[in-house]
């Protein structure tokens, strides 16, 4: 039986959780209407979680990871789409939540259990983990992947006290071939999901979890929350009678209502299901890829970001555009005309002396009080009459009110309009800045919002992008109606 | 203390080509056309040009930098010469300059020339350029009507005005330029337009439509100053002098400390008053003939003639509506169409203004010809309402 025989452990704890889906929920049923004549696409139900063109692996990943505070001593971001295949994300999660910079960190991806492994890894040694996951995984129109997929993030922190103590796991390597991306080949590549399903089942999920229970000396009866991150959606069933737990599993439902989220999955399915358990109760987290790994905690108090989580799911934007879709998720490239060859080239030197001010959303104090941002040597401060000590304020967790707003039909963006204004921040900073997620309603004068970490620039030719924040509505939609 | 300009200068020779599409002129031609054109109205020759000011603003369209392109494209041998460049105020700068080299003694003859070559781009509108430079880690890269629309928001939002109504003064602004230009032959956009056809034209920024936006045209304008003597001795008995050039710059306040609350422009304020001072202008609705103000967009004309002082604070669209600013109204705005009809090329937008304050001055202004003009404003605004320059100058006669 994999993992068994694993070792004893001290108690740790998971503190805190993080869930992050973007705004846009596009409708499967329209996608199947689109490709109706080709007849491709997959499963025409439920909703798919959609990135903005400004949210990547690690924007969803920090989204997540502002829920689960903490001052974490290691930093991993986890990810089967990380923009960068040179550059270290956990580093920029660290600047991006403005964590000191001694905080180790380190970015695993491989498969889509890295997460959950990291989890495990963290759970096993010593210190404070934050573990922070996105996907925006890229897929061609009219695979089914490409409509089972969704975008999103999901975070925890682990630490040697908190709220979902770990009583058992187990581990197994298993190089089972069911999805692979290459450099070759960048969209995820499937085989047959038949073979998937019973291998990964019979050979692969259910023995892990068998062990973990075996390994926590508990019935599978005691598990009444599941987030186990099925190999194919709809093997939950399946998974259930192998292993014989009777509990929901959450991230079946995540599947329906999200889309898979690769690395990001059972960790979001995990912070929803902490949102529902009770003290005492007992949640098994489980994630599939390249093997499996299977994680039983029991619950022993209030899960800080559990709530927020769940909330993720109930909030959106219902979408039945397929062709917006095709054009956010990369599948579809538009001729946007000449204004979109305008050069976004940054620069490094420029990004050290900046950088870490701009994805951490540094603005400063000057000696008279006033919160300003970005800094300057003098301050704007009226009476200010020459360069002044600063103190460091972040913003990126302060509300704002719009001043002035515009929704721009002329400058390129990949999803238009783009919209920018003047944010008065609640703390007097104020910041000209752009705006993202609008909904039907748009943006006015007045308005509250929040910031959202989000792609500033991309520069397409030499595949680089910063980062900074943008103003948010303060409140999402309701998909409930 | 300083003693201001008023009277020192004396414009005794402009040129302005048509502003358009000159698909087939380049910066080169339009800098020769507008030069030949002042040289003559002077009756100078091109070796008494002592020092020059050359305004472009975007430079990478086809001009080149520094003011070599002027030097050369004019031949002005061993003479000092500078580019200048404030976004759209860069006109008025280079006007500013050879304005003060001549109240400063320093030379005789100074020329200021604008230019601009924007219909290089091969598209409509501004070039979106980014450098890599800081602000471009953070700043929104919003487009120029993007950048003044917000200021319709601000606006109804602090005078309690609905947005279909500011809209609707907004579209009488355009349509009022539009008439005016009609009769200017060197407009770039000589075709009247209804209101209707205003108020539903394509959306470029909210709620600026494309009728709010002005043309985005090539062209190039020029002034030749020298000193009220030196003009009379040219024999123009009573010449056109400047009475004010002043200039107002962001420093970062509106968009970095909480008080502007974004439906005005500080800067036209602040260059006003200063203006208004250095030309001992105590009524500028009594004592102002006509404006040429940056109507950029629709709602800055609005909000600029509140700046200005020519409309009462929340009233500019009232007046606009009641035909204040039109024609045949009590403080005539754009006679020459303005950014909106005459054409924006970046550069020289603020000689441009001047050239028609000039003409209206010494009465050759044709069709358009005012009765009574004795003083003429120019505005000249660069940048954006959060971050600005901008430029108000006063011209008139000596006597």
């Amino acid at each position: 039986m994999p993992g068994s025989d694993a070792p004893p452990f001290r108690d740790r704890f998971i503190a805190g959780v993080g869930a992050y889906a973007p705004l846009l929920r596009l409708n499967r049923t329209a996608a199947a209407k689109a490709l109706k004549f080709s007849g491709l696409g997959g499963r025409a139900t439920g909703f798919r979680a959609l990135a903005g063109w400004d949210e990547d692996a690690l924007t969803q990943a920090v989204e997540a990871a502002r829920l689960a505070p903490g001052r974490p001593d290691n930093v991993v971001f986890a990810s089967t789409s990380a923009p960068f295949l040179e550059r270290s994300h956990a580093t920029l999660v660290v600047d991006a939540l403005a964590l000191a910079p001694h905080t180790r960190t380190n970015d695993v991806a491989g498969s889509r259990r890295c997460a959950v492994s990291a989890v495990l890894d963290a759970l096993l040694g010593r210190g404070e983990t934050l573990v922070a996951a996105g996907e925006k995984r890229p897929g061609r129109a009219g695979g089914a992947l490409h409509l089972a997929y969704g975008d999103g993030g999901a975070a925890a922190r682990v630490s040697d006290r908190g709220a979902a103590r770990l009583v058992g796991y187990a581990s197994l390597s298993h190089d089972l071939v069911d999805v692979y991306a290459s450099r070759e080949h960048p969209d995820p590549y499937a085989y047959e999901e038949r073979f998937v399903r019973e291998t990964g089942v019979a050979r692969v999920v259910a023995p892990t979890i068998k062990s973990a229970l075996a390994n926590a000396g508990l019935e599978p009866s005691a598990i009444r929350h599941a987030a186990v991150h099925e190999p194919i959606a709809g093997s939950w069933r399946d998974i259930a009678r192998a292993t014989g737990i009777e509990a929901p599993n959450l991230a079946s439902d995540l599947t329906q209502s999200l889309g898979d989220l690769g690395a990001a999955h059972a960790l979001f399915a995990f912070a929803a299901c902490c949102a529902r358990a009770k003290p005492g109760e007992h949640v098994l987290l489980a994630s599939f890829g390249s093997g499996c790994d299977a994680l039983v905690f029991e619950i022993t108090g209030p899960m800080p970001g559990a709530d927020q989580a769940a909330a993720a799911l109930r909030t959106g934007l219902a979408s039945d555009d397929y062709i917006r879709f095709l054009s956010l998720s990369g599948a579809l490239e538009l001729d946007w005309g000449v204004r979109s060859e305008f050069e976004q080239k940054a620069q490094a030197t420029v990004l050290e002396r900046y950088g870490r001010d701009m994805i951490g959303f540094i603005g400063g104090r000057d000696a008279g009080g006033n919160v300003q941002f970005p800094k300057s040597r003098i301050p704007v401060r009226p009476d200010a009459d020459g360069p002044e000590p600063w103190q460091d304020v972040r913003l990126a967790d302060e509300l704002a009110t719009i001043v002035s707003i515009t929704a721009d039909r002329l400058n390129y963006t990949p999803d238009p309009p783009f919209w920018f204004g003047l944010a008065q921040f609640d703390n007097g900073a104020r910041v000209m800045m752009e705006f993202t997620d609008a909904d039907a309603r748009g943006f006015s004068v007045g308005d509250r919002v929040r910031m959202r970490l989000r792609v500033k620039s991309r520069d397409t030719r030499r595949g680089f992008r910063t980062y900074f924040w943008k103003a948010a509505p303060e409140q999402r939609p309701s998909l409930e109606g | 203390m300083a003693s201001g300009i008023k009277d020192k200068v004396a414009i005794v020779g402009m040129g302005c080509t048509p502003f358009g599409e000159h698909w087939d002129k380049g910066p080169d031609d339009l800098m020769v056309d507008a030069f030949e054109e002042a040289l003559a109205d002077a009756k100078i020759s091109r070796k008494q040009i002592q020092a020059a000011w050359m305004g472009n603003a975007l430079d990478d369209i086809n001009v080149g930098n520094s003011a070599l392109p002027l030097a050369h494209a004019l031949r002005l041998k061993g003479v000092p010469v500078s580019r200048v460049e404030n976004m759209c105020a860069t006109g008025s700068e280079a006007l500013r300059a050879a304005v003060y080299a001549v109240a400063a003694g320093a030379v005789d003859f100074a020329l200021a020339l604008g230019v601009e070559k924007l219909k290089d781009t091969g598209y409509g509108g501004l070039p979106l350029r980014t450098k890599g430079l800081a602000n471009d880690l953070w700043l929104p890269y919003g487009s120029a009507p993007g950048s003044f629309a917000q200021l319709a928001g601000a606006y109804g939002a602090r005078h309690g005005i609905a947005q279909a109504d500011l809209k609707r003064a907004m579209a009488h602004v355009s349509w009022k330029s539009h008439q005016n230009a009609v009769t200017n032959p060197r407009a770039h956009l000589r075709k009247a337009v209804d209101v209707e056809t205003i108020l539903k034209a394509p959306m470029i920024a909210d709620p600026l439509g494309l009728f709010d936006c002005c043309g985005v045209s090539d062209g190039a304008a020029c002034a030749i100053v020298t000193t009220p003597d030196i003009a009379r001795g040219l024999g123009v008995a009573n010449p056109v002098t400047v009475k004010a050039v002043q200039l107002s710059a962001s420093h970062g306040w509106e968009m970095q400390y909480g008080a502007w609350d974004g439906s005005y422009v500080p800067n036209t304020r602040a260059a006003a008053k200063r203006a208004y001072e250095e030309a001992g202008v105590k009524d500028p609705r009594a004592d102002i003939s006509l404006t040429e103000v940056h109507d950029c967009f629709s709602i800055t004309e609005l909000v600029t003639m509140e700046d200005l002082g020519l409309a009462d604070e929340g009233r500019a669209p009232f007046d606009i509506l009641d035909r204040c600013f039109d024609r045949d109204g009590a403080q005539p705005c754009q006679i020459d169409g303005g950014l909106k009809c005459f054409g924006h090329p970046v550069g020289a937008s603020g000689l441009r203004m001047a050239f028609e304050v000039y003409s209206q001055l010494l009465g050759r202004a044709g069709a358009r010809q005012l009765k009574q003009v004795d003083l003429g404003l120019t505005h000249n605004l660069g940048g954006a309402p959060f971050n600005s320059v901008a430029a108000v100058s006063l011209f008139g006669r000596l006597n």
